[in-house]
């Protein structure tokens, strides 16, 4: 883990960022920007991905994608055990937080890429499956999680009306799993991946300027943008507490082992597979998640979920996150 | 001269993500004009609405006659319960076309 490996420039790019907000510079970029290009980035990724994984071995794909769920189903879980431990949060924080931390990150794990590109070390695609895949299942888990915990506390307080509002609640519970798995990030890239897929590869070859040689500059000007967010959203550290802080950089700690150790272990990818397996386990959700917890679970307090996710764990994984689950899958897999 | 009728404006603050329960809820109480107005800012439940258009707010405004007010208040409220953020807020104004904003859905 090197110096040097920080000298990306898409990383750099997110340090400008957080210094322009720092240093309070009228720096604007218009709005939904960011969310422009991440619409971009998925996108590209996908129409990559797809057509290098219509070569891909289908059992290694399956594989990887019952993995994905696994890890997607368990480190929500794992998550809110731990915050509900920490006796910081209630429990219906405790399950949104978690919900994003089970979820995934398209930015992070496209600096992750940038990062092996830059150290030219080869990675397989399946994870990118495995990104896709990672999504929705932490939402689940999340509504599950908060389901529970409302029903303690209405048998705490002694509610009388559930019958009407377990109807109510079932009929909601479908329309939130409808909108997990059709969310449009899972759309883009599945999408994208199927025609990427499926296209002709001459067709594809005239893609190649808007896939391949302009995609590290929109990154750097995604993870411009994202620095200027993330730096808003460090404001509000204080609001949250050193616990929940805390829990930002510990929660991707452990989530990098789980999925390095899945990557390296049980699908027996290459270093770089292995890195981008413990950067899915490790990254936080930002965008799909938290306006389908602001649906779900409306009690939650969203300035916790957002700064956890965006303002701590997006540029901890950005910055110390990816050269660690390098140097975890370069220690496995030797 | 041109004559001016009483109507009620209702107004939510609330985020973006809630467009579509709002409008949901419009539509069951026979309100079919609504007007949705992007808006950012802070509030007491300590949100911020970034420009990046990850937590955007929105502002719905409804123009709807006295009647039908209290019913969707209850039901604004039935929300406000169940833990959704809404800032809500009513405005007596005058329109010139009440016929507009009369009609109930079939």
């Amino acid at each position: 883990m090197s110096l040097s490996s920080l000298l990306l420039p898409a990383v750099l790019f997110f340090a400008l960022g957080v210094i322009a907000k720092l240093i309070k510079s009228d720096l604007r970029f218009p709005p939904d920007l960011a969310k422009v290009l991440s619409i971009y980035l998925l996108m590209a990724i996908g129409l990559h991905g797809g057509y290098e994984l219509a070569k891909a071995d289908i059992m290694i794909a399956f594989q990887s994608i019952i993995w994905a769920l696994i890890l997607g189903f368990t480190l929500p879980i794992v998550g809110y055990l731990g915050l509900v431990a920490t006796r910081k949060v209630n429990p219906l924080d405790a399950a949104a937080i978690s919900a994003h931390y089970g979820s995934v990150s398209a930015g992070t794990f496209l600096t992750a890429i940038a990062y092996l590109d830059n150290l030219s070390i080869q990675y397989e695609t399946y994870p990118l499956i495995m990104l896709a895949v990672m999504e929705s299942p932490a939402i689940v888990v999340g509504l599950i999680l908060a389901a529970k915990a409302r029903h303690t506390v209405a048998a705490r307080n002694g509610a009388t009306n559930t019958a009407s509002k377990n109807s109510n609640e079932q009929g909601d519970f479908k329309e939130m799993l409808r909108d997990a798995f059709t969310n449009g990030s899972v759309v883009i890239l599945i999408g994208s991946m199927i025609i990427g897929a499926i296209a002709q590869p001459s067709g594809m070859e005239k893609l190649k300027p808007f896939i391949d040689d302009i995609f590290m500059g929109v990154l750097c000007l995604f993870l411009f943008d994202m620095g200027m967010v993330a730096a808003r959203r460090i404001g509000d550290f204080k609001k949250v507490g050193v616990m929940l802080a805390a829990f930002g950089v510990v929660m991707p700690l452990v989530g990098g082992v789980i999925g390095v150790y899945v990557g390296a272990s049980m699908l027996d990818f290459s270093v770089g597979g292995a890195t981008l397996v413990g950067v899915l386990g490790a990254s936080a959700s930002y965008i799909a998640v938290p306006p389908a917890m602001r649906l779900a679970i409306p009690e939650a307090n969203p300035s916790f979920y957002l700064t956890l996710s965006l303002g701590i764990t997006f540029p901890f994984n950005v910055i110390v996150g990816i050269p660690l689950y390098h140097s975890m899958a370069q220690a496995i897999v030797a | 001269m041109v004559s001016l009728y009483s109507e009620k404006m209702l107004n939510i603050i609330s985020n973006d993500s809630l467009e579509e329960k709002l409008v949901c809820m419009f539509k069951k109480y026979g309100v079919n004009g609504y007007t949705v107005v992007q808006a950012r800012g802070e509030g007491s439940s300590g949100q911020v609405s970034d420009m990046s258009g990850f937590d955007a707010n929105i502002v719905v405004k409804v123009i709807l006659p006295e009647s039908k007010i209290q019913v969707i208040l209850e039901s604004i409220e039935r929300k406000i319960k169940k833990g959704y953020h809404l800032t809500v807020y009513i405005t007596d104004i005058k329109v010139i076309t009440p016929e507009k904003f009369e009609k109930t859905a079939s």
